[in-house]
Formats: structure tokens, sequence, C-alpha cells
């Protein structure tokens, strides 16, 4: 019970962290390795946060429209004349995260920041304790999954948005201003990647290289889900399982790559990832 | 007798001269370069020829990056795992056995076929039919971060996270590793200029411009790069193996992720697709960050990256790129001289009347959507079969299947009695079917004469080592070329090509296969009149005299009534009409398809 647990929790914050790379991707079909640096920020936010005194939730809004602000500086001085160069995009934004990850230790040095708890103490499960904010990890996934689904399926932007997924010249051609959806989702993204920088705070220690480490797992994730965002889900919880039980049956150290290694061999073998099932 | 010899001849001897003086640049400039690295030392201070001789050490790994993705087009994060795996493997060996002269030369050894075999199944893993660029760099990712892990994991025998130390190193001075890591450079370097200028260097060139064509010319895509994978880990290796010795010391870092994205930082700042550049960047960028990160690490983390994304955007071809431009103002401006051209004997074709291409029962849908159906069609020598229909009868997807037997189709295809099933378009080339694309299919940045050189790869293998003077070609190729005028722009590159040259072009390196078969998707679409019957005549002649099977898809039925041998009218996925020239466009049939009243 408490291993399933585990693979939800696991599951639900892969799933957090690599929802706003997805979206970026399935629209702007590059892929921003300036993520990890957005995971960042939005961090950097919960501490910012926490030194003003605000109460520790607050962090997630402001962590969200700073992230998309930047995001929107970004889309436009950076990806915008990359976009027919994709190999190229990769490595400006991995630059860009580069860029970002020594702004921030200018700013605030390059130690391990503490940030206000956003929810600390165990809910009793079945006689045993369990981490009260793994939980509601589960469920600000579940909410993000619900509002992005919302979006997508229910809106003007998420229909404009499926246009250019499935066909982007066409859209255009048929009027639609594709360089302000591809800006839009990409504000979307940098900010849910922020929000989820917020969501890590309390798993995580938050210094300025802590996105890295997770940025090569929700790379991966997209990689197998390619655009569909319910592949993505499913992703992340088979190799969310993957992880939690090579981790407590084999070693730590095989856990943490299991994603990276099975992602790549699911890829070598359907190409096209989960997204075809 | 000189003066016997005649103008041209003169001409021609004049002309070798220059490639000759061309041919000795790279061994003069390595060896200057080698004998300025071997004095270097002696004015150097302790400090800087520490930092350089990890520098040069960098630079070799950067010239492997280099080739890979400046020229072949591979974008990779993973020499830096190669470049651990031979760090180690010396630092291991060594650690557990001294250094014993044998037990130094079994590190080396270790050292390269190591990196070597894992390099091999990388590139296994990264590189098969249909594979996408996108997909091999996600792989390069993945190996760094298992290597590191591994690396971590690896307890007592490979130091964990705190790396190996104290390890016996081979018996140099800091001048001496320095000079090492110099000789390493230049003949790595080296081995890297001659391979680049040469006519096998062209073939790394043709596989970033365009992997199809390649496969399509009969030439293993897949093999080269795991090839050339395999190979480049080794050198990495041996870098690996050095750098061990040298700083006496091995971390998890020199395997990292981190390290293989720092390795294509220093190429693109450099100039990718040049090998001057990441040498001269690595070895600069490595070597002010030594000098600079002490005082202002931040600093100059923030300025490096700032200036990588300023590359990346304005100026894709890095700093070399704007040295070539300040350079090209000068009045030096030099083009090399195009190969020159000669036919060669025509291989005997055995013509025989058995079916050069049978297809039985031939069937293709996608999902619920049917889009070829039970077609049979036999192609004997010497005809010339035009598939007509109009569009969406699947004319293009039957091109497909009888070109790539990887296609999923049901019925069966055989060229020549062998079935193409499951056979890749590399194999089915073999066999002697040559196929040219709807929308000519070139090498964009080749020249002519190299684009004809790789089309003639895969009988003669190219040199790795020099430029040859002389193309031989087959005589109809000759023919083609002179009759659109293209044996005149031997040395013009194929992206400056007009459109229908360009279509003459891939006509001319499909031909150089000599295939008994060829397969057209529409030669004359968007062509002049008069390059429309220049291309017809050329067809005709190749059927008729040559015994060559043409089958082409075409919409210009005057131009088909004109050429045809034979007509094949495909109509929604089925095959309606196969007949004479006279018995298809007096039928009544296909007025009425061309009429759009047939949905029977």
């Amino acid at each position: 019970m408490l291993l399933l647990l585990d693979i939800l929790t696991t599951a639900a914050i892969l799933f957090v962290v690599a929802i706003g790379l997805l979206a970026v991707f399935g629209v702007l079909k590059i892929i921003n390795f300036a993520h990890g640096a957005w995971l960042t920020i939005g961090a950097y936010c919960a501490v910012v946060t926490g030194k003003l005194g605000l109460n520790p939730w607050a962090a997630l809004p402001i962590a969200f429209v700073v992230g998309a602000a930047l995001g929107g500086l970004a889309e436009y001085v950076i990806i915008r004349p990359l976009y027919r160069r994709p190999l190229d995009a990769i490595l400006a934004t991995w630059g860009l995260g580069i860029v970002v990850g020594q702004l921030i230790t200018l700013a605030f040095g390059r130690d391990v920041q503490l940030t206000p708890n956003l929810l600390s103490g165990t809910v009793e499960i079945l006689g045993t304790g369990y981490s009260a904010y793994r939980l509601v990890a589960l469920v600000a996934a579940l909410v993000i999954g619900a509002v992005f689904a919302l979006v997508i399926e229910r809106t003007r932007l998420g229909l404009s948005a499926r246009a250019v997924i499935m066909n982007e010249t066409l859209a255009r051609s048929l009027g639609l201003d594709t360089a302000r959806v591809r800006l839009v989702v990409f504000m979307i993204g940098a900010g849910l990647a922020a929000l989820a920088g917020v969501l890590l705070t309390p798993l995580t220690s938050v210094d300025p290289t802590m996105g890295v480490g997770w940025l090569i797992g929700a790379f991966m994730l997209v990689m197998v889900a390619d655009t569909s965002f319910l592949a993505l889900a499913a992703a992340c919880l088979v190799f969310g399982a993957a992880q939690v039980l090579v981790s407590t049956f084999v070693s730590p150290v095989l856990g943490s790559i299991a994603v990276a290694v099975l992602a790549a061999l699911v890829l070598r073998i359907s190409p096209k990832g989960f997204s075809r099932a | 007798m000189p003066e016997t010899v005649p103008a041209a001849g003169l001409a021609a001897a004049r002309a070798s001269g220059r490639p000759r003086l061309a041919r000795a640049a790279p061994l003069a400039v390595a060896l200057l370069a080698a004998m300025a690295l071997w004095v270097a030392p002696l004015v150097l201070d302790t400090f800087a020829v520490n930092v350089l001789t990890r520098s040069m050490i960098y630079a070799v790994l950067a010239v492997t990056v280099d080739l890979l993705w400046g020229f072949a087009g591979i974008l990779t994060f993973g020499q830096a795992a190669f470049f651990g795996i031979g760090a180690y493997a010396t630092a291991m060996l060594l650690s557990a056995q001294g250094g014993a002269p044998h037990w130094m030369a079994a590190a080396a050894a270790l050292a390269v076929v190591a990196p070597l075999l894992l390099g091999l199944a990388v590139g296994w893993l990264s590189f098969y039919h249909r594979s996408t660029p996108l997909y091999a760099s996600v792989i390069s990712l993945v190996v760094p971060i298992v290597v590191t892990q591994g690396i971590y994991s690896g307890g007592e025998r490979t130091g964990s996270s705190s790396g190996l130390v104290g390890f016996d190193v081979l018996p140099l001075e800091i001048e001496g590793f320095f000079r090492l890591a110099a000789i390493l450079l230049v003949v790595v370097t080296l081995a890297a200029w001659i391979l680049v200028r040469s006519d096998a260097g062209r073939l790394l060139v043709a596989l970033r411009d365009n992997e199809a064509r390649c496969a399509y010319l009969g030439l293993n895509p897949r093999r080269l790069q795991i090839g050339l994978t395999a190979v480049l880990a080794g050198v990495a290796g041996l870098a690996g193996f050095v750098f061990a010795n040298a700083s006496g010391v091995v971390a998890p870092e020199n395997a990292g992720f981190l390290f293989g994205t720092e390795l294509v930082i220093w190429v693109a700042l450099g100039g990718r697709g040049t090998l001057v550049g990441p040498v001269l960047g690595t070895i600069a960028i490595d070597y002010l960050a030594a000098n600079l990160s002490g005082d202002l690490p931040f600093l100059w983390q923030l300025l490096l990256g700032t200036a990588f994304v300023a590359i990346i955007i304005l100026l894709p071809g890095g700093l070399a790129e704007l040295a070539r431009r300040a350079v090209s103002v000068l009045p030096l401006g030099r083009r090399a001289a195009a190969p020159r051209l000669a036919a060669r004997p025509a291989r005997a074709a055995p013509r025989n009347e058995a079916p050069l291409l049978s297809v039985e029962g031939l069937a293709k849908s996608y999902g619920s959507l049917t889009v070829l159906e039970s077609i049979d069609l036999t192609v004997r020598a010497g005809e010339l079969v035009s598939l007509v229909g109009p569009n969406g009868a699947g004319k293009t997807t039957l091109m497909r299947c009888l070109s790539d037997g990887t296609e999923p189709f049901r019925g069966s295809v055989a060229v020549a009695g062998t079935a193409t099933a499951g056979l890749t378009p590399n194999r089915i080339v073999a066999l002697g079917v040559g196929r040219k694309f709807q929308v000519a299919s070139v090498f964009e940045s080749l020249s002519v004469a190299e684009c004809l050189r790789l089309a003639r790869a895969a009988h003669e293998a190219p040199s790795p080592l020099r430029r040859a003077d002389i193309l031989g070609l087959p005589q109809p190729v000759l023919d083609i070329l002179r009759m659109t005028g293209l044996d005149a722009l031997m040395a013009e590159p194929a992206r400056l090509l007009s459109h229908g040259q360009k279509q003459a072009l891939e006509l001319a390196m499909v031909m150089a296969l000599e295939p008994r078969i060829i397969l057209l998707d529409e030669p004359t679409a968007g062509l002049t009149k008069a390059e429309r019957t220049t291309i017809g005549t050329v067809l005709k002649g190749l059927a008729a005299d040559l015994g060559i099977a043409v089958v082409l898809v075409e919409h210009d039925l005057d131009f088909v009534r004109e050429i045809s041998s034979r007509i094949v009218v495909l109509h929604q996925g089925r095959l309606v009409l196969d007949g004479t020239v006279e018995e298809v466009v007096g039928s009544a049939l296909v007025r009425t398809i061309y009429a759009g009243g047939a949905h029977a």
C-alpha cells in the first residue's frame, strides 16, 4: 500500500514537472532545455515569498506569473529566431539555462536555500504515517492535469493549440496567428515549470542547479509521450513505478536512471512512444 | 618532346600542380604546429603548461564532436562518456596493476577498446532505419548519465563520487605531458583534416544533408553512422587515457552530461563544420576559463552562456564563420577545381526476357483507408512503362512500396527474381533499382561533381585520404550531363542549380548507379518544354539502347504518349488498365477517369 502511494505520488511529481515541457514541445516542436532553469526560478520565487513573509501558498500564483512573464521574454528573444532549427533551439535554451542559473547564483549565492514549509506532518493511512505533502502533490497533479485538459478541450486557445500541433502550415493559412499561439503556449509552459518548481521545494533542496536533475527525466518522459498529455500521464505512471520499484528493490542509483534508460529503450522499439497506444 | 605537348596538356599540368601543393598543406601545417608546440613549454610558465595540456586534450574531444555534429549532423552529448570511460579504464587498470610498461600499454589499449565497443552499442541503439536525429541526441544524453551513475555505484573500484587518484602514470614531467597532448591533438586534427578534405569525407556531409538520398544511392547510412560513432568513441577514449595520465586524477564529472554539453558549447563557439574553429575555440575558452574563473566564477559562466546563446542565434557558423567572412573580403577567392570527367566501361548487363520487376497482389492500407489493392505488374528489360492516373490514385505509394521493402504492404515485389520484402532501400538499390524522387533529392552543400562521386560510392569506395582528379562515370551519365549542360557546372554547389538542373543532376546520380530498373516520380514536373524534351530523349535512349527498364509516374499525357512503350492506369488504388499506348489512349475508360466520371 505504501509502495502504491509512493508510485502514485512519484508519478504525480514527474507529471507536474514534465507537463510544461510537453506543452512547449507539442506546439512549438522544440525541446526547451531551459525548463530546468524555470523550475529553479519557481523555487526561488518560493524563497522570495518566504523572505517577504507572505503565506507560502502565495508562491504558487507568483511563480506562475513570474515564470510566464520571463518565458514570454525568452520566446520573443531566443526561441522565435530558431523556429526552423530545432536542434539549435535545444542548444540555445540550454545556454539560456546556464545564464539563468548564473544570474540566480549572482543574486542569491550558490548555497542551498530554505523555504517555508507548504505543509508538514504526516497523515495516518492504514496504520502508518505518510508524508502529507506528497499527497498534496498528488492532488496538485490531478488539478493541473484537469485544468490542462479543460484548456485544451474547451477553450479557444486549446483549439488553436491543437490546430497548430496537427498542421501548423494549414493553421496559419487559415488565418490563425500561429506566432501568438506559440508565444502564449510557451508562456504557459514556462509558468507551469515555475509552478512545478514551487511544488518541488519541500521535496528537494533549493540551489541554483536544482533544475538540471529534473530536466533529463522530464525530457525523456516528453519524448515518450510525444505530444499527448494522456500519454504523458501513462508514461509518468509506468516510469514512476519503475523508478520506485527499482529504487526499493534493486538500488537507488539504478532507480535514478531507470526513467532515462527505459524511455530510451521504449523509443527504440516504438519511435512514437506511448502516444500510439 | 616538350614542344609537342598540346596546349590542353600544359594547362592540365599547371592545374594539377596546385592541387598537389594544396594536398601537402595539411602535413606542412601539422608539422609547423607540432614544432611550435614542442618548444612551447620552454617559454610558458608552469601554470600555463598545465592548463594548456588539459585544454589540448579537450580540443581532441572537440574535434570528435565536430566531426559528428558539424560534419555528419549528429548532435551528440555522449563524447564525454566515452572520454570518461577511457580515463576510468586507465585509472582503474593502473591502480590495480601498477604502471609497468606492459600494463601501461594494456591500459592504453583498454582505453580505446572499451569506449569503442560501447560506441558500437550506442550507435546500434541510436541509428536504425527511420531513426530521427533527435532520437540520436536523446541517446547521447542518456549515455553519460548512465555512465556517471555507474561510476557512483562502483564503490572502491571507481572511487565513487570522489574519483580515483594516486595511480601510477607515465614517467613524464609536465613538459612531457604537454608534448604528449600536443602530439595527440596534432595527429587527430591532421587525420580529421585529411578525412574531411577527401572524397570519403564528403560522405559525412552527404549524411548530414540528405540521409535518404544516401540510402537510395545504395549506401548504408546506418553502418556509416554507427562506424563513425564507434571510431570517434575510441578516439575520445584515447584522449581519456592521456588525460588520466597527465592529470593523475579522474572524477565522475569527466564522464558527465554537463561536460558533454560543454564540449558542444566549445564547438559551437569555435565554429562547427570547420576544424580549426573548434580546436582554437576549445583551447582559448578552456584557457580563459582557468584564468578567469578563479576571480569571477559566476560572471565567467554567465558571459560564456550569453555568448553561446548569441552565437547559436546570430552566427550558427561560430567564430570561424566570422573569420571566414573577414578573409573572404580579401581577394583570395579560391575555388576547388572540379575533377576531370572520364567514361568508364559500361557493365555488361545480361539481357534476358525474364521479368526484371514483378509485382503480385500488392496491397497497402493506412488503417481503414485502402490506398492500393491487388496490383499485378510485370516489367521487362528495355520497357518504358508509364504509370498514370489522377491525384490520389496511389502512384507515389506504389513507387515507395517498390523501392522500400520495409514499407508495410501485402503481396509480393520481386526484383530480378529476388523478393524485396523487409529489405531497406540501400539493399534494394544493390539489386539494381534506382529511384528518382518527385522533389529533386540531391546533396545541397556538395558540388555537382561530389554528388556524382557519391553516386558511385557504392561501387568504388571513395578514398579517405585524398581527392581523386578523375571522376569516372558510365557513358549514359556523361551523355545526360552533356545534354543538360551540367558538365560545365561540375564545381557548382548543388544548391545553386536551377530546378531543372537539379532534376537532371538527380537523374544522372541515379544513372551513375548503373541500375537495371529506374523508378522516376514525375521527372518532368515543373520543367520547361525544352527540358522535358531532353529528359524524354534521354529516357528513351536508356530503355532502347541499354535495355534498362524505366517505370515513371507522370501527369503529362502528351509526354507519356511520346515516350512510353506501355501505359498502366491506376485509379482509386486499383490497376484498371495495362496496355500499349494505342490501347490506353484510345480507351473510353481513361477518358471517363480523367473527365472525373468514373467512381464505380
